[in-house]
This record gives C-alpha cells, structure tokens and sequence, in this order.
C-alpha cells in the first residue's frame, strides 16, 4: 500500500516513513509542494499525509488540484497550526481527516489504517487476526464467531491496539486516543489502566487469547 | 481619603480669604478709626486757632456767658484745671436730650480775657465716628464675603471648565486595557500642559500596545515554532521505545520522556489557545446549552474520578442557553472540571451546579485557601499536579471575551469556582 508523505519537516518526515514503513506500507515523501503535485498526478496512492505550511506554498492546493483532476485519494492533513479555519476549510475541500502536531505515530498509524480500511472495503470493514474479527463499520467485535459486547472505549481501545500490532504503545498515546480534545489537561492516567484491564477480562471471558501484553511502566503491545 | 483637585484648590484659596480678611478687619478698623479722631483733632485745633485768631482779641469777661450760650461746642471756661498747655484727650458728656453718656474729643487750651486766665474748652462728639465705623465695618465684610463667595463659584466653574481635558484624559487612561483594540481619543485643548499630558499619555500607551503586541506576537511565534522540534521529539521517542529492550528501568526513563513531553504539548496548546483567544479567533457566537455540556464532560470527569475515587454530584441543571463560542465554552467547562479533579484529594468530592445563570463547581483538596490574586495569571500555581499553570488564566480570558465573571472562594473546605454567565 502506498502512502505519499508531504512534509518539509525532514525530520519527521523520516520517522513517520520508518514507523509505516514497519507496518507494511510503502512510503515516498515530498518536502515541497511543486514535488508534490508532480507525484499525486503522476502516481496513485492509497492514503496521502499532508502537511499544510510548505516552503513553497499552501498545501492545501493539492486538495483542490486532486478536486480538480477527479483523484479520490484519502488525504489526512497534519498541521501544526491546528487552527479552526485551516482544519474546516481542509475538510471542505475533501481532506478525510485532521491530525495536529504534535501527534504520536500509534495515531497517525491507527488514523491511516482507519482512512484505508473505509476506503477499501466499502460496505464491510473488517479486521480479523486469528480468533477475533471487528466489523468496523457496525463496529461488532467477534470472538471465534461469538459476538462480544464492549463499551465504546473499549472498542476504540481495541481497535488502537490492532492497528499498531506489534508495536509498543504509550499509556499516553493511548490516553489521548480515548479522550481526544479532553486531553488539553489530562495527566492522570491511571483510567487507561482501567479501561486496559477491563478489555482483558472480556476477552479472556470470551476465550480470546491474551494478546495485551503490559510493558510495565511505560504501555503495551498488541502481541501474538 | 483622596481630595478632588478643585476641593484642594478652593481650600487653598478659601483658607488664605479668611486669613486676609481674619487680620484686615481690625487693621482697616483701627486704621479708620485713627484717620478719624487726627481729622478730629485737625478741626478741634482748627477752632482753637479761629478763636484766637478772630474772636480773643475782641471778647470781654462779661460776654463769656453769652458766648457759652451760643457756642456749645466751643467753650469759655474757669480755669478751675491747671491748664498750662494744650491738651487734648477722649472724655465722655452727659447728653440730657438722650440720655446717655456720649464719647467726645476735648481740646483743652489756656487763654488770658482782660489779664485772667480761662480755659478754652473745644470738643467734637464722637458718636458719629463710632456709627460711621460700624456702617464701614458691615460694608467691609459685606463685600469681604460677597468676594469670598464669587472667588468659590468663579474657581468651581472656571477650574471644572479648565481640567475638563484633564478629566477627559483620566476616564479615557482608566477605561484603557492591554489586548482590547480601544484606543483612547483624547479631546483636543489649547492648555499647554494638558496638550502635553495627552501626548505623553498617547506615548506611553502606544509604547505599551506595540510592546504587548511583540509580546504577543513572541509568545504565539515561539508556540508555533516548538511545534515542529516537539513533533519530531515525539515522534522519535515513539521510534525508539520500538527499538530498545523495555525493562523495567528503561520503560520508567521513557515514560517520563514520555509524560514531559506530553506536558510540553499541553503547555504549548494553552498558550497557542491564548494566542488565538486574544487574537479574536474564537468570535462566532451561537446559542449553547450549558446543561448540555456539562453532562457530556461529567461522563468523562467521572471516569476519570474512578481512579481517585472521587465523587461527582450533578446539583442542579438547568435547561438555559446562553450566547457563547462553542469551542470555548467546552474549553473552559472541560477547565474548570478538570481542576476540581486534578486538585482533588483521594476520596473527595465534586459538586456541579447550574442554577440561575451561575455554573458553580466545588470541589475538596488537600489545599487550603488559594491566593486569588495570583490564581488567574499565567503560571501562578506552579504545576505540581501536571497541570501546563495556565488553565485557569484560559478560563479568565475565556469569561472576559464573553463579558462573564468567574469567581473563586474558599468556603467550609471547599475550593468554589463560579462563572456568572
């Protein structure tokens, strides 16, 4: 899967290609804005970042060129001004999703996997590793076919921890997943331990493997 | 207590009037009064001097009765004194015709009629004097105090007309404030010193303004510039933890890494929220339902209450909606609640009450009093609990822009926050 990073922002252009890049996606970067608008006409890609202050102009030209030539890629705009007008205007002209610097790459991760997931499998989103399937998109969880009853937490929980299988993620990356805008004064995170241990139980109730490791102190993972 | 300009001036002039006239009165009084008795003295002298001159020479004995008759103020007497010279002092007469003794002024002279020696006796009744005195004395306060009065009124009218810049100036300097784009327009005035006073004055708050502005402008550039190095800095810590072997001490270093920088993100949002709220970002105004609010950020709070096992008690809510920015509304509901928690102790307690356009939140704390003068500034509290020290300065910018107050007050071991909309 393709992935087309515009940022001038070398730096951490270069995490974001070596995070996605561990998850399977294959990713090219732009840091200027005519580079850019060369790669979307020339290429398809299956999800594109883009960053709004470039050197050489807006970035939000490239949603009105992609408007223009008809291209339906799934843009996600990462912003550090994270100001009203440039995120409605962004969404206006057909961005799929609004990211603020600065972000942690767990949610950068689960925010692409959620764009393409939509995007892909239209009419059923779903996600299966080994005996547990998600229908996003009724957002159904089933373990080896039995449905399981979360609350939204959990299931936003447990679809964070999907998309970044594998990885280690931070109680705080986790913690602003799950309160999105709230977090603005958030430093108590003993709730993601709540909601991480409640998760575990269902799901060791319904017979699903132990998959949440702890890292102690620092997260978890979403491990084999 | 402050004295009003104008008072102060009259008090000076009232009290140098009363001084003026307080030792001027018996001066110009005693003043008159010796005019009066040496003009007094010049006649008395004046018809010693007739008398010798016109009538001694012609005079005889036996015609000093007739005399005596005819002249009664200038008189022809026994030299029953021993009058050797001329003498001349204040006496008093029984006057019949009144009644009463009467003051007069007496010239004593010794004359010789046919070789014997009488005493020539001129006197000038002084009763007019003492009247003429008085009449001046009345007069004298009379126009004393129709000056003193006019003075007052004159120096009223006149001084309130003069300072009206100056008054105009002050209200304008005082109804003034850094951020809110008012500028004072002083009134034109042909004073010099108050043509002056405005110029300074413009300086200054122009010196002002323009060095809030950098300010302002410093703080919101110096927000958006950490932006970029904090991302790249979160971004590679969450590289790194995927690389390093997380024991147990490694995972606690990273984490801390990790709650710093969450810290320095929250920090800097406040204070691009500040920025924003200053620079009018936030000026759509719609109907919000605050009942609404709350109860969509107590679900939160109460979650996040479990862990501290803190109570969260709705009081009162009431179905009222008031015109705010949405945005910021959440922004400082969501504020104001998470204080009460953040500085809550274990097993305490929140009380939320909307009652009467007053959203009241109370909350317990290890905490006693707080010093309200420094609670709203930026920074004040220093952020032990985690907090980024600006959450309740975001709150106060937040009720100024929408024209509430928000009210703090420590009552019965509570900490009581309350935003009057």
């Amino acid at each position: 899967m393709k992935i087309l990073i515009i940022e001038d922002g070398r730096q951490l252009a270069e995490s974001i290609v070596e995070y996605l890049g561990k998850e399977g996606y294959h990713c090219e970067v732009a840091f200027r804005l005519e580079e850019a608008i060369e790669k979307v006409m020339m290429y398809k890609y299956e999800c594109i970042l883009l960053d709004i202050t470039l050197p050489d102009g807006n970035g939000l030209t490239i949603l009105e060129r992609l408007k223009e030539e008809g291209k339906m890629e799934g843009v996600i705009i990462i912003s550090a001004k994270d100001s009203i007008d440039d995120r409605v205007k962004g969404l206006k002209l057909g961005a799929d999703d609004y990211l603020a610097k600065p972000f942690h790459l767990s949610e950068l991760s689960a925010r692409i996997g959620a764009l393409i997931r939509r995007r892909n499998f239209q009419g059923s989103d779903r996600i299966v590793f080994e005996e547990l399937s998600i229908d996003a998109q009724a957002q159904l969880v089933r373990v080896s076919g039995n449905a399981l009853t979360l609350t939204r937490k959990e299931y936003n929980l447990l679809l964070f921890l999907l998309s970044n299988k594998g990885r280690v993620i931070s109680k705080n990356a986790i913690a602003e997943h799950l309160s999105g805008d709230m977090t603005e004064m958030l430093d108590n995170l003993g709730f993601v331990y709540a909601h991480i241990k409640n998760l575990k139980r269902k799901l060791n109730e319904a017979g699903c493997g132990d998959y949440i490791k702890t890292l102690y102190g620092f997260g978890y993972k979403w491990q084999k | 207590m402050t004295n009003k300009l104008l008072n102060k001036t009259l008090r000076v002039y009232v009290g140098f009037s009363v001084i003026v006239l307080v030792i001027s009165a018996p001066l110009f009084y005693w003043l008159t009064e010796r005019l009066y008795i040496e003009d007094a003295d010049e006649t008395l002298f004046l018809r010693k001097e007739e008398f010798l001159k016109y009538n001694l020479p012609t005079i005889k004995t036996i015609d000093i009765n007739t005399w005596n008759n005819i002249n009664r103020d200038v008189r022809i007497e026994d030299s029953w004194m021993n009058v050797k010279r001329d003498s001349i002092f204040y006496t008093f007469y029984f006057d019949s015709l009144i009644n009463e003794n009467e003051p007069y002024r007496v010239l004593l002279t010794p004359v010789v009629i046919e070789n014997i020696p009488f005493v020539l006796m001129a006197r000038i009744n002084l009763v007019e004097s003492a009247d003429m005195l008085k009449s001046i004395a009345v007069l004298f306060c009379v126009i004393l105090s129709a000056l003193l009065i006019g003075l007052y009124f004159i120096t009223k009218r006149l001084s309130s007309k003069l300072w009206l810049p100056f008054y105009t100036t002050l209200d304008q300097v005082e109804q003034f404030e850094l951020g809110k784009d008012v500028k004072p327009d002083f009134i034109q005035t042909d004073v010099e010193e108050f043509t002056r006073l405005n110029h300074s004055v413009n300086r200054l708050l122009e010196k002002n303004l323009s060095a809030y502005k950098s300010q302002h402008e410093f703080i919101e550039n110096a927000a958006h510039e950490l932006q970029t190095p904090l991302a790249v800095f979160q971004a590679k810590l969450d590289l790194l933890v995927q690389l390093v072997p997380l024991t147990d001490e490694i995972g606690d270093i990273l984490s801390k890494l990790n709650d710093a920088t969450s810290r320095l993100n929250r920090i800097n949002k406040n204070l691009l929220l500040l920025s924003k709220i200053e620079n009018n970002q936030y000026a759509f105004m719609e109907q919000v339902s605050v009942g609404d609010l709350v109860e969509k950020q107590t679900e939160f709070l109460i979650e996040q209450s479990e862990d501290k096992k803190v109570s969260v008690t709705i009081k009162r809510i009431e179905p009222i909606k008031i015109n705010a920015n949405l945005t910021l509304l959440e922004i400082a509901i969501s504020n104001l609640l998470l204080n009460a928690l953040r500085h809550n102790e274990s097993r305490g307690q929140i009380i939320i009450d909307f009652h009467q356009n007053k959203l009241t939140i109370s909350n317990t704390s290890k905490q006693s009093f707080l010093d309200r003068e420094k609670l709203f500034q930026r920074f004040s509290n220093p952020g032990q609990d985690g907090g980024s020290g600006l959450g309740l300065s975001i709150i106060k910018k937040i009720c100024d822009l929408h024209g509430w107050t928000v009210n703090y007050a420590y009552r019965e071991h509570l900490h009581i926050f309350q935003i009057v909309f």
